[in-house]
Order: C-alpha cells, then structure tokens, then sequence
C-alpha cells in the first residue's frame, strides 16, 4: 500500500510539473464554464451546462492524458523496468488511473463551487442519479483511454488517436454545448448533430 | 541442480519472425561470482538477458534463478535480483529523491539509500530531476536502484557505455565490493579491458550462438592470441 501511495503521488507530481493535464482537465473546464455562465446566466441553462462541461474535465483526463502517459510507459521502457520488480507495473498503471480519476472528480467539484458562489447556482436533478452517471461516464470515458493505450503502436500515434477522439467532441458536438447564442455558429460546422 | 548455482539456462532459443537472436544457448553462473556476456551488437545479449528474467517469451528453456522459475515465482525472485537494463528507463521530471523512495518500499529488505547515495558520490543530487543528471549520475544511480533491495544476482546491461574513464573505475570498483559480499553479477559489455578485469568466467555469442565459453585464460588459449580484443574478434569473424 506504501508503494501505491508512493506512485500515486509520483503520478500527482509528474502531471503537476508537465501542467498539461491539470491545464486541460481543470483550468480550461473551469474557464468554459465561467464564460458560458457570463453569457447565460438563466439556472436552467446552468445546470445543463455545468453536467455538460464535467464531462470536459473527464474527456481530457480519460481520452487525453491517460492513453498519452501510458503510451509513453511503454515505449520509454518504464512499465519494463517494473516488470523486474517485486510489483506488477499494473500498479504504476493503476495509480495513473487513479490520478485521471482525481483529476476529473477535481474539475467537477471546481465547476460546482465557481457556479454555486459566483453564479447563484442551484442543481434542479436528483443528486444521486447525477452522481451514479457522472461515476459511470467517468469509468467509460478512461475505458475508452484504456483501449487507445492498449491498442496504439506509439506515442505519436496515441497522440493523433486522442486529438481525433477529444476535439471531435469538443468542438462538434452541440449538446453540450447548449447557449443559445452558439447554436447558429455550431449548425454551420460540419459533424454537428441535428 | 548444483547448490552453487545462481542461474541456469538450457537451450535457450529465441526466434524474432524467420530470424533466430538466440540459438540453443546453455550456460550456469556460479553463486558470488561475475559472469560476462559478449557480443556485438545484435548479437542477441539483450534478448538473452531478456528472456532471462522474463522479460521476453523465448520459444525454448529451461531457466532457473537461485533454483526458482523467474516466470511462475516473479514476484517472490525479484526481491533478491536486480536489475539494470541498457536503456534507462525514467519519468525524467521524478526526482533522485522520489524515485529512490519508490524504488526503496519495493523490497522487504531494501538498503539505506541516503548512505548509499553518499558512498556513490549522488547525495548533491538528492532534489535533482532524473532529466538532468549526466550519464555518469545516472549509470551511477541504476546500480544504486539495481542494488537497492540488496539483491543476491545483479544484471547489468552495458552499464558502463558512454562513462568516462574515471566514472567507469568507480563503477568495477562497486561491482567487486559487491562480489565480496557474495553477490552474483550477470553484466554484458563491450569493453574487453573491464570484462578481463571482473569477469570470472565469459560466453561469447556470435549470431546468438555461443562461440567460446570459460575464463579469460581459457578463451585465449582456445584462439592463441595474446588479449582480450584479439581474441574476441577472431572469435566472432571479424579479425583485422
């Protein structure tokens, strides 16, 4: 157990010092959302953002950050290295996971308390039926990360799969994305759902 | 199997698709002493060492270290092998410090690595980033990593290529410390002058096959030349 904490925090500092994951997995979701709020501040519209944009904060830990770490174990030889040792690397592995997960639950809580004290926010759902589905796509979206890692030959490759995987939804996707303001804007892009 | 014996492998065979790396390898290490494995590059040492611990699936062997299978018994064999592979594999942004702690709760009767940190000439390099220590520091800190759960076999992998003179004296020096504590050293290298100085006994491979095997005595009578270098390239084909 000493070990895993240990890597576990190796993982937390390691992310820290290379600042992508925590830019993209907190700051951008907290930023999309501060802006969003600014120009819709109706609750209804709130609340639908604010499920919308957690689901940012789990995309960029799960389809980002977990494939492109783990594809760079492997290829760098780290998770060798932990074969040789009285662990398995599935515990370096795990940890990073765990990280991801931290860092997507993390975003969240941030969202919900920059909506709640800046934005008079209140959640209008049942709590308990957005808490199982935030958990469910949380564990999916790094299952998808999981199978780009697995399945790509090279960090570069994982790179281009993930950009794919990550602005796509980003970008394209008008659900999410729900001011009214943008609709005309998004309608004109290509891939967007009508 | 001979109570001596630290690792044993019999035919050892390894094909990467219609090519054969390692054919029909055999040879034991004997406890507390150091065994070189010579080549060329791509002769198959890596690979060799790889299937060894388990690294690697061979297509045929029959491999044992310190009498266990390092397949079936891993995780109970690598508290008492180190091992340091060619390529140094670290998260660059970890610390000296951080990695030393991670690698130290690893083993259930690890080393004091802050004394070892000193006696290797690293202890300025606690807080540094692994990205930033010389190749010197870092040959330096994969033995101490390799060492750390006070292992009774060390493999070593062209540990001392690209130190200097001075940094690589150093590490024979350790490394013969170490043999008299009774630890059994599995190193390969392409410098015939650190092989004749540890070495015990040397297989050399040529195409993945064993060409010579026995002291450093022995080799150079088996070829009539008068070192190590000569020796070695009439043995593997390549005399100038």
């Amino acid at each position: 157990m000493k070990t895993f904490w240990l890597l576990y925090k190796s993982e937390a500092k390691l992310s820290m010092r290379e600042m992508s994951s925590v830019i993209f997995g907190i700051f951008v979701p907290v930023g999309i959302i501060c802006l969003m709020a600014f120009m819709d501040p109706d609750n209804h519209s709130l609340n639908t953002n604010f499920v919308a944009v957690s689901t940012v904060g789990i995309c960029s830990a799960g389809v980002m950050g977990l494939p492109l770490a783990l594809s760079s174990y492997r290829e760098r030889k780290i998770l060798k290295r932990y074969q040789v040792t009285p662990i398995s690397p599935a515990q370096l592995l795990f940890a990073h996971l765990l990280f991801c997960f931290t860092i997507s639950i993390v975003s969240m809580l941030l969202i919900l308390g920059v909506l709640i004290t800046f934005f008079q926010f209140s959640y209008v759902g049942h709590w308990g039926q957005f808490i199982s589905a935030y958990l469910l796509v949380m564990v999916s979206i790094h299952a998808i990360g999981l199978i780009v890692a697995s399945l790509s030959p090279s960090e570069k490759a994982t790179g281009a799969i993930n950009s794919a995987i990550f602005f796509r939804c980003f970008f394209f996707q008008e659900q999410p994305f729900h001011m009214k303001s943008c609709q005309p804007v998004y309608r004109k892009l290509p891939m967007s759902c009508h | 199997m001979s109570k001596q014996a630290a690792i044993q492998v019999h035919g050892l065979s390894k094909t990467f698709g219609e090519k054969r790396v390692i054919d029909d390898l055999s040879f034991t290490v004997e406890k507390g002493t150091i065994f070189g494995l010579l080549g060329h590059n791509g002769a198959g040492k890596s690979t060799t060492i790889d299937c060894i611990l388990g690294t690697q699936k061979c297509d045929s062997a029959r491999i044992s270290l310190l009498g266990r299978d390092p397949k079936a018994e891993r995780k109970r064999l690598f508290q008492y092998v180190g091992v340091q592979f060619q390529e140094s594999a670290f998260q660059n942004q970890l610390k000296v410090r951080e990695i030393c702690e991670i690698t130290h709760s690893l083993y259930e009767n690890p080393l004091n690595w802050k004394q070892a940190l000193h006696e290797f000439g690293l202890a300025s390099k606690l807080n540094s980033f692994l990205g930033t220590l010389s190749g010197g520091e870092k040959q330096k800190l994969c033995i101490l990593l390799a060492i750390m759960g006070n292992p009774q076999i060390i493999f070593l992998d062209e540990l001392t290529t690209g130190l200097d003179p001075q940094a690589r004296r150093e590490v024979w020096r350790y490394l013969l410390a170490l043999k008299d504590k009774g630890v059994t050293i599995f190193l390969t290298s392409h410098y015939m002058d650190e092989v004749e100085t540890l070495c015990d006994r040397i297989l050399v491979l040529n195409k993945g096959k064993e060409v010579a095997s026995g002291t450093v005595a022995d080799i150079l009578a088996k070829v009539n030349k008068r070192n190590l270098e000569e020796a070695f390239l009439t043995l593997v084909g390549e005399e100038v």
